[in-house]
């Protein structure tokens, strides 16, 4: 027998208006949780960003001119392949700069749009055997001012103290994170006992005259369903805000140098939003089950 | 329609609830369940409608063994088993006709069926004018019928009653009893325990006599006593 999705909505409905108070406490820790989630990720990418040049141990980059001959750029290949100091290094050219750039500025089109790849410098990404910042600093300063190079860019120790600093606070945001969101369960669970306890002589009415073990428990399983829901759309704001103020605030213009790549794209954002909605319904799924499974005899 | 084997029913592993118990119920009878406190006549119903399972024998309701039935169809089995509760167990929320209404949509009927039934029973139990009423806006007696018309909104060919007139004095509980045997004419079994003397010695029904769970007594138009 189909369930009545009127019934279900009023008992739902009438569910979460009786244990108002523990409802939205349950939201409320829901949705911090979730954002605490959800920022943990935000700020994962934002750092990844920032730093993507300086990933897999690539200490400096050798920015070639764009219009440098094919000799020059042989000569520094040459350099490059041949130093003992030098562990491995990859070349992006001049198209993969340009999808690089417009990864970066995905949020601004007009800006992709006036540019084209044969504008962009190739370079050398290089892993030095030595990751010692005098060693680095020595190497790199090999190719400053040869013929063909724009610039030589290293990763400074700030860079690492930023890569640092960023794995410890999304060490705190994931364990805060965890944290709360056993409590977030914990609190459905609760709240799904309360009401279960509070209904029980409609349950016991509804067994009576032949209501399943299913149509009993789906009102419940709902409302704790919605709570995290409404948690996960309260996270959504919060991230929202996070992204719009603190995120994008470090980025910038008149921010540190090495802040300006730290940002989040639109599909990085609402992957993290599609995430923490699922996240939501995982934790509801499984404070609804034990309260039902555990706590209401059908 | 009702048949019990040898059925055993034991609490706790040392309390005998009803032991060995062979009884056959035809369709359309009405049964007096009568013996005194804890002698199992609740526990007799309790069985019935696969609240509870028996240690030892075997139970056929409408035909099938309810004790092999699975999890998953015993609701479909308690639609065919309409219960009166001795205390009535109305939701005070609610009104008369959504407390009757409760049962059927709780089975997924839909909307036009239970617009159509829950008018129809209330009539047929007397009650079509308190409608809107809520439980604490009626008498005992009124609360019973609309315990009676949640009962028997669904037309279940069974009817169980444990003790349905407790609460009601003697004037009111023979309304009751009027509607129920109401019922039991339209070819609804009826089983009832009770206590109530005045009732059986007046109706004089099939009375099945339980004491310490056996049964020692099963009289055609039989009396309390």
């Amino acid at each position: 027998m189909a369930l009545s999705p009127r019934y279900v909505l009023r008992e739902t409905g009438q569910n979460l208006w009786r244990n108002v108070l523990s409802s939205a406490a349950a939201i409320i820790t829901i949705g911090v949780s979730l954002w605490l989630f959800g920022g943990f990720f935000l700020f994962n990418y934002a750092v990844d960003n920032a730093t993507a040049r300086w990933e897999g141990g690539i200490e400096f980059v050798v920015w070639m001119q764009p219009d440098a001959t094919a000799e020059q750029d042989a000569n520094i290949r040459d350099s490059i392949d041949t130093s003992p100091a030098i562990k491995e290094w990859i070349y992006v050219d001049q198209s993969q700069t340009y999808e690089e750039f417009r990864e970066i500025f995905a949020d601004t089109p007009e800006l992709i749009e006036v540019v084209s790849p044969d504008v962009l410098p190739p370079s050398y990404r290089v892993v030095p055997e030595n990751p010692d910042a005098d060693v680095v600093a020595e190497l790199s300063d090999q190719f400053v001012g040869r013929p063909g190079v724009e610039e030589v860019v290293s990763a400074d120790q700030t860079i690492r103290d930023i890569q640092r600093l960023a794995d410890k606070v999304t060490r705190v945001f994931l364990v805060g994170s965890v944290i709360l969101l056993t409590a977030a369960t914990l609190l459905i669970l609760t709240n799904i006992v309360s009401a279960i306890r509070s209904r029980g002589a409609e349950i016991e009415i509804m067994k009576v005259v032949g209501a399943t073990n299913w149509f009993i428990r789906v009102p419940f399983m709902l409302e704790g369903l919605v709570q995290a829901v409404l948690g996960a759309m309260g996270a959504w704001v919060g991230l929202r805000v996070l992204d719009d103020t603190v995120i994008k605030g470090l980025s910038e213009p008149d921010s540190l140098q090495l802040m300006q790549g730290f940002r989040v794209d639109q599909g990085e954002f609402y992957s993290t939003s599609l995430l923490v909605l699922g996240i939501a319904i995982v934790v509801s799924g499984i404070g609804s089950a034990v309260a039902v499974t555990r706590y209401l005899d059908v | 329609m009702i048949k019990l084997n040898n059925v055993t029913k034991v609490y706790k592993g040392t309390v005998v609830a009803v032991r060995d118990v062979t009884v056959d119920i035809a369709k359309g009878e009405f049964v007096f369940l009568v013996g005194p406190s804890g002698s199992g006549k609740s526990t007799f119903i309790r069985l019935l409608n696969r609240e509870e399972l028996p240690e030892h024998g075997t139970i056929y309701v409408a035909g099938k063994d309810i004790g092999t039935l699975g999890t998953w169809r015993v609701p479909f089995l308690r639609r065919n088993i309409g219960f009166i509760f001795q205390d009535f167990k109305l939701l005070p929320k609610k009104t008369v006709a959504e407390n009757v209404a409760f049962a059927l949509e709780v089975i997924g009927k839909p909307r036009q069926v239970v617009r159509k039934q829950v008018p129809a029973i209330l009539e047929l139990v007397g009650l079509a004018e308190k409608i809107d009423n809520f439980p604490h806006e009626l008498s005992g007696g009124e609360q019973q019928r609309v315990s009676v018309a949640r009962a028997f909104v669904n037309r279940p060919p069974i009817l169980l009653a444990d003790e349905p007139t407790g609460n009601l004095d003697p004037q009111t509980s023979v309304g009751i009893m009027k509607l129920l045997d109401r019922i039991n004419r339209t070819g609804t079994t009826v089983v009832m325990a009770t206590h109530d003397r005045s009732i059986v010695d007046t109706m004089r029904r099939r009375v099945i006599e339980l004491d310490r769970g056996e049964i020692v007594r099963d009289q055609a138009r039989g009396v309390y006593e």
